[in-house]
């Protein structure tokens, strides 16, 4: 598996931009939710794809899952990862149902699930002077078998996964969920060069 | 005769970014702060006269700081850089007594107009 291995000012970089990233993509929970988020620092980190699907799958139905595919310019592609425990999708539930309209809590999630990662996608991009579309979200049963099962029907090979912790304190309420990003070994490369580029000029 | 100027932000980048975009009579002379906490310290010692202020950040965030400013009667000029850019935090901010929110990631052209508004250029 590849690594991004950054150093310190490396990681800053990515650190800030995805915090950019994050800082719109909340402001889009807000309005959708018509409510205040209380924003927490994302923490990033590496993690080992298999590792990652053996602990969603730990247990059966242990989780709600929504991916979504992206696609840019020179080799940036991947698979984000929406993943949601039990007891935040059904907060999240509890949140949405005061929503006035029809669509059942699994559709709700889908398009909330869309809104962070095309929103946050498109702010990345942005920043690293790319640009993003995007395949139709998917909901996917939480168990292993049914995210890896997933995973082996992309025409490209995990070799990274970078994981984002994100953190929403919503009034009364707090949610959390992993954004997971599956990107493969040419978007790494670009990723870390266009890093590169930006701390140079500084 | 020159304006002192202090840069609050935890993230070096960042950091950078906001001092590369100050013309170099503001920028020469800068302070920077990795945290509330730090610009809090900063603040209560000397006295500044402009403070650029994050507001996601470790052990004291930018709110954190408004307040503690606005309480000890400290009153530098605030400008807020923040990626939180959701319509209650801008007000929050200026009701707390920031002179302006520009979002992150800073623009040169804003942050110059910004600082021309308030006779800083």
């Amino acid at each position: 598996m590849s690594e991004l291995n950054l150093n310190e000012d490396q990681q800053d970089c990515l650190q800030e931009i995805i915090n950019v990233a994050m800082g719109q993509a909340s402001d889009q929970l807000a309005r959708y939710l018509d409510t205040f988020v209380y924003l927490k620092v994302p923490s990033i980190e590496q993690v080992s794809t298999l590792s990652l699907i053996e602990t969603l799958g730990s247990n059966e139905n242990s989780a709600s899952v929504v991916s979504q595919g992206f696609f840019g310019y020179e080799g940036i592609r991947g698979e984000a990862l929406l993943v949601y425990k039990p007891k935040d999708s059904d907060r999240l539930a509890d949140l949405l149902g005061y929503e006035p309209d029809e669509l059942s809590v699994e559709e709700q999630i889908i398009d909330l699930s869309s809104i962070l990662t095309t929103t946050f996608l498109n702010v990345f991009a942005k920043q690293i002077d790319n640009q993003m579309s995007y395949s139709a979200p998917r909901l996917l049963a939480g168990s292993q078998s049914a995210v890896s099962d997933h995973l082996a029907q992309q025409s490209f090979n995990w070799d990274l996964a970078l994981k984002v912790k994100i953190t929403y304190q919503v009034t009364d309420y707090s949610f959390n969920c992993d954004m997971i990003l599956f990107i493969p070994e040419s978007a790494i490369n670009n990723i870390k060069a266009v890093i590169n580029r930006i701390l140079e000029e500084f | 005769m020159g304006f002192s100027v202090l840069v609050c932000d935890d993230s070096n980048m960042a950091r950078k970014q906001v001092l590369r975009s100050l013309p170099e009579q503001l920028s020469a002379n800068a302070q920077l702060a990795k945290n509330g906490q730090e610009a809090v310290e900063l603040l209560r010692s000397q006295q500044f006269d402009i403070l650029f202020l994050d507001l996601t950040m470790p052990v004291l965030d930018g709110l954190g700081v408004l307040q503690a400013l606005k309480e000890e009667n400290i009153t530098p000029a605030i400008f807020v850089i923040s990626a939180d850019i959701q319509p209650e935090m801008q007000n929050k901010v200026l009701e707390l007594g920031a002179k302006a929110f520009l979002r992150k990631p800073v623009q040169i052209e804003v942050l110059n107009t910004n600082l021309k508004n308030h006779g800083f250029l």
